[in-house]
């Protein structure tokens, strides 16, 4: 035969071949699939006595995985062990009580809007127990992040730690190391997917900080999940 | 007058006897096959570049403070793609030829090669690169249309969702970019390498090497787009806009070196082409006489080579940016985003009509054929060709009437875009008039024919409103321009594409493919194209933008007929697989010599075509129109052996078998 194979592979042999190479085609398109489908996991929030608790923390650096330098949130579940997620789930119009162990340093925000608590229960947070409605990242350690779910309005400065402290360099945080501890509450809205992002550009080593794990799921922004 | 080939490609007259090459093809032929430059090769050869490149970028910037901060060292990344392209081009054998010229060394002539192998390696037989581009295309056709099947999946519902957001737009990025810069730009490739040389009575292309070469580029280019999602993706769609592009993460780095790849690849494939059809035609093939289907071709490689060296540079800028810190398109660096979509767009929009052109020269390449009548206004279609190619370069500007450009710039533009669309309307009248009062012979190619003129037709006056600012800053960004854009490339493009495919395959391969499952091919193709791609003007124009995973909820429903058309389209892509699959390479039932009664220069060879296409290089005597004409003149003396040409003029038993009215056309 001209075209070069029909002499050494009979009908039978080239039907076999295309059969296999058709499951290999498969095997390859349901591995991408498959691979582009994985997502971090979900933490499932339970509601007690009408209200529920939610605990984060922040961290400089996550120090393993495929990218252990990225700044980046954990979210702690019911059970007290801390996984590498930003994606929660909430009972509908339920209030949720957040704690945030920010680990991480701070500096002055490019926009001093993102300074206001917003949203919140009382449009105020509290800082290492002291209640606030706004941080002025001017003085102090400024702000390291926010907390912002901005279809329901919620926004929260993340006061940083003193950079010039030893900071936590790998997740999950120990309790030793310095932090801040910000709490607020919020009610849950209807059922849907909610973002959530920090709005302080925090991707060191990108351009306007807005790179890398400020764009990420599973670093510094992520969904509320409400049912 | 066109240049007589005979001198330049016989192997007479070239400095090399027959004896010459005989033994050195021997010499060639005793090492074993898989020894010699190969695809297995190239995949070595990428994968060791892209270790080397990847090591010297680390050596030389993985200190920086911005790669340890950042975890990403854009240079080695960079550096990584580039050596493994080069790398995947040695061990193709692209490399060979100009290295042992620079060495002074006798370049390894080429040889007829009649093994299965050669599909799989660099070669001078344009026929042999025109089918490596048509599985290619498929190939790219397919891997976007993948990624397409996940974007309608995702956008099943606007609040479960499969995929995370930023997989989404990298999913959608990959879908785009496959789909515009690879599988619709080489239709140039597939058909134009394949056909021209013999539509053009020449007996080889003017740049052999150049030409295997660009498809090899081509492929080095699927490679590194295909590498983006292990790289972070990139998140920009196919357009690439800074600052996004500037700090998005390293998959961005095989949009850039990809992009420029292909774009080298692409000016390659064009530039050779364009040469040849000017140089290389026949003696009597005038440019009067020279096949529709040509001129498309020379408009396309007109505007490959000129436009996509912007491409390039602005490709090569991109990569700078992100790994010298030049500041191109950053503004704080003293450069601009703006400048980004210029460059892009001075590109881009031509490139809308590298895939558009193609299209209608298949069309009106087929339309005589199944009408038996001349071509109407052949002259005008030319016309008309060159006029679109001339106006595409004043018309970029109407991608960016949102994004910054000076308002009172805006009339010009809407101007120049609405002028395109009279020498499109040439075209399109072109076929209208070759249809007027046809009996038409409904066979698969002439159905995706008429398929794609339905479908342009919408495409092209949906681009009509868009091109008007009110409309366009109405419904800028929403899924109605993705919808136009669908109708104009898929609907007409890749309608065109697979009609020629129908058409033309038995020649280039020998074999008829199933008609049964052509025409159902087409069936299943023309009805889920339009039932997944037409509710997205609603959609557009109800407020749903691209590249976004969630919308309202009020949109769910024409989204979910949208993915229920697009899974069924999907589906009769399998049907043309299966048809491709088992017609060409497992059933192989042969094709008759000339099985639609062209009157085409190509089908008066024998099948398959020898490696010089013809044995005496024709003397075109007409242009090959005449359909249904008593006297028509033969359209070509091929030689001794072969003669003249006929015109089809007389009926064949296989024309009354089929019920082909082939007789003189009346008005």
């Amino acid at each position: 035969m001209p075209w070069g194979y029909g002499d050494v592979v009979n009908k039978t042999g080239r039907a076999a071949l295309a059969g296999a190479l058709a499951l290999i085609a498969a095997g390859i398109v349901m591995f991408a699939f498959i691979n582009l489908m994985s997502q971090p996991g979900t933490v499932t929030f339970a509601a007690s006595n009408g209200q529920v608790n939610v605990t984060l923390q922040t961290v400089g650096s996550y120090g393993s995985g495929d990218h252990p330098t990225w700044v980046s949130y954990e979210i702690q579940t019911q059970g007290g062990t801390w996984q590498h997620t930003t994606i929660w789930q909430v009972p509908a119009r339920t209030q949720v009580n957040v704690t945030i162990l920010q680990y991480d340093s701070g500096s002055p925000l490019r926009n001093e809007q993102l300074g206001q608590v917003t949203g919140t229960v009382g449009d105020v947070a509290t800082l290492n127990g002291a209640t606030f409605s706004v941080n002025n990242s001017n003085v102090g350690n400024g702000v390291g992040h926010t907390f912002s779910i901005p279809a329901i309005g919620v926004s929260v400065p993340l006061a940083g730690v003193n950079g010039n402290d030893t900071l936590c360099g790998a997740a999950p945080c120990e309790p030793s190391s310095p932090h801040n501890v910000i709490k607020f509450s919020f009610m849950s809205p209807g059922p849907g997917n909610y973002p959530w992002q920090c709005f302080v550009p925090c991707g060191l080593g990108w351009l306007y900080g807005n790179g890398g794990p400020m764009g990420t799921v599973g670093y510094m922004g992520g969904f509320m999940k409400v049912v | 007058m066109a240049i007589d080939t005979r001198e330049t490609v016989s192997l007479e007259t070239s400095g090399i006897s027959p004896g010459d090459v005989s033994l050195r093809a021997a010499r060639i032929r005793r090492v074993p096959g898989w020894l010699r430059p190969n695809l297995l090769w190239a995949l070595a050869g990428f994968l060791i570049g892209y270790i080397v490149g990847y090591w010297a970028g680390d050596f030389i910037a993985g200190a920086y403070p911005v790669a340890a901060n950042s975890g990403t060292n854009n240079v080695a990344v960079v550096l990584a793609l580039t050596f493994g392209v080069i790398g995947w081009l040695a061990g193709i054998g692209v490399l060979n030829y100009p290295l042992q010229k620079i060495l002074g060394l006798d370049p390894t002539p080429a040889v007829p090669d009649a093994s299965f192998a050669r599909y799989f390696r660099l070669t001078e037989d344009h026929k042999v690169v025109g089918l490596q581009y048509t599985v290619g295309s498929l190939l790219f056709l397919f891997t976007g249309g993948l990624f397409a099947m996940m974007i309608r999946t995702e956008l099943l519902s606007p609040t479960t969702h499969v995929f995370g957001p930023g997989t989404y737009i990298e999913i959608v990025s990959e879908h785009g970019t496959i789909m515009m810069m690879m599988a619709s730009s080489i239709v140039v490739g597939t058909l134009g390498n394949w056909l021209v040389p013999l539509m053009i009575g020449a007996r080889r292309v003017a740049y052999p090497r150049i030409e295997a070469a660009s498809f090899w580029i081509f492929m080095a280019g699927y490679v590194v787009i295909l590498s983006a999602p292990f790289l972070g993706g990139f998140p920009t769609g196919w357009t690439g806009y800074a600052p996004l592009q500037t700090q998005a993460s390293a998959g961005m780095d095989s949009y850039l070196v990809g992009f420029a790849v292909i774009g080298i690849g692409m000016i390659c494939a064009g530039f050779n082409l364009a040469v040849t059809i000017i140089n290389y035609r026949a003696p009597g093939m005038t440019w009067g006489r020279v096949p529709i289907f040509v001129w498309s071709i020379l408009a396309t490689c007109a505007l490959l080579t000129l436009a996509t060296p912007t491409l390039v540079v602005a490709g090569l800028f991109g990569v700078l940016d992100r790994t010298a810190q030049t500041g191109f398109f950053v503004t704080e660096h003293g450069g601009s985003n703006f400048l980004w979509q210029n460059l892009f767009w001075f590109f881009g929009h031509p490139e809308v009509y590298i895939m558009a052109l193609p299209g209608f020269g298949i069309v009106m390449e087929m339309l005589p054929v199944f009408t038996r009548k001349p071509l109407f206004a052949y002259r005008i279609a030319a016309a008309g060709m060159i006029g679109v190619a001339l106006l595409s370069f004043f018309v970029w500007q109407h991608h960016i009437f949102q994004s910054g450009i000076n308002p009172d710039m805006r009339p010009l533009f809407m101007l120049t875009t609405e002028l395109i669309s009279i020498p499109t309307g040439f075209l399109f009248l072109v076929t209208l008039g070759t249809l007027w009062k046809a009996k038409i012979w409904f066979e698969a190619p002439m159905l995706f024919v008429l398929g794609m003129l339905f479908n342009f037709l919408i495409g092209g006056i949906t681009g009509v409103f868009l091109s008007d600012v009110p409309v366009n800053v109405t419904v800028h960004g929403s899924f109605f321009v993705m919808a136009h854009f669908h109708y104009t490339i898929m609907g007409g493009l890749i309608f065109a594409f697979f009609g020629g495919l129908y058409y033309w395959l038995p020649k280039m391969t020998g074999v008829m493919l199933n008609r049964k499952l052509s025409i159902a091919h087409f069936w299943t193709m023309f009805i889920f194209f339009n039932l997944t791609f037409f509710p997205l003007f609603f959609v557009g124009i109800l407020g749903q933008p691209r590249r976004v995973f969630e919308y309202a909820h009020n949109l769910q429903t024409l989204n979910d007929i949208s993915s229920i058309g697009a899974f069924l389209l999907g589906a009769s892509f399998l049907i043309f697989l299966f048809n491709f699959v088992w017609s060409v390479c497992i059933d192989r039932t042969p094709a008759p010599p000339n099985p639609w009664h062209s009157l085409g220069l190509e089908w008066q060879t024998p099948t398959p075509v020898p490696w010089y296409n013809f044995e005496h290089t024709p003397v075109v005597l007409a242009d090959p129109y005449h359909y249904g004409e008593v006297d028509a003149p033969p359209v070509a003396d091929l030689g001794e052996r072969g003669g003249a040409t006929s015109s089809t003029s007389s009926p064949t038993p296989d024309d009354k078998d089929r019920g082909v009215d082939i007789r003189p056309h009346s008005m």
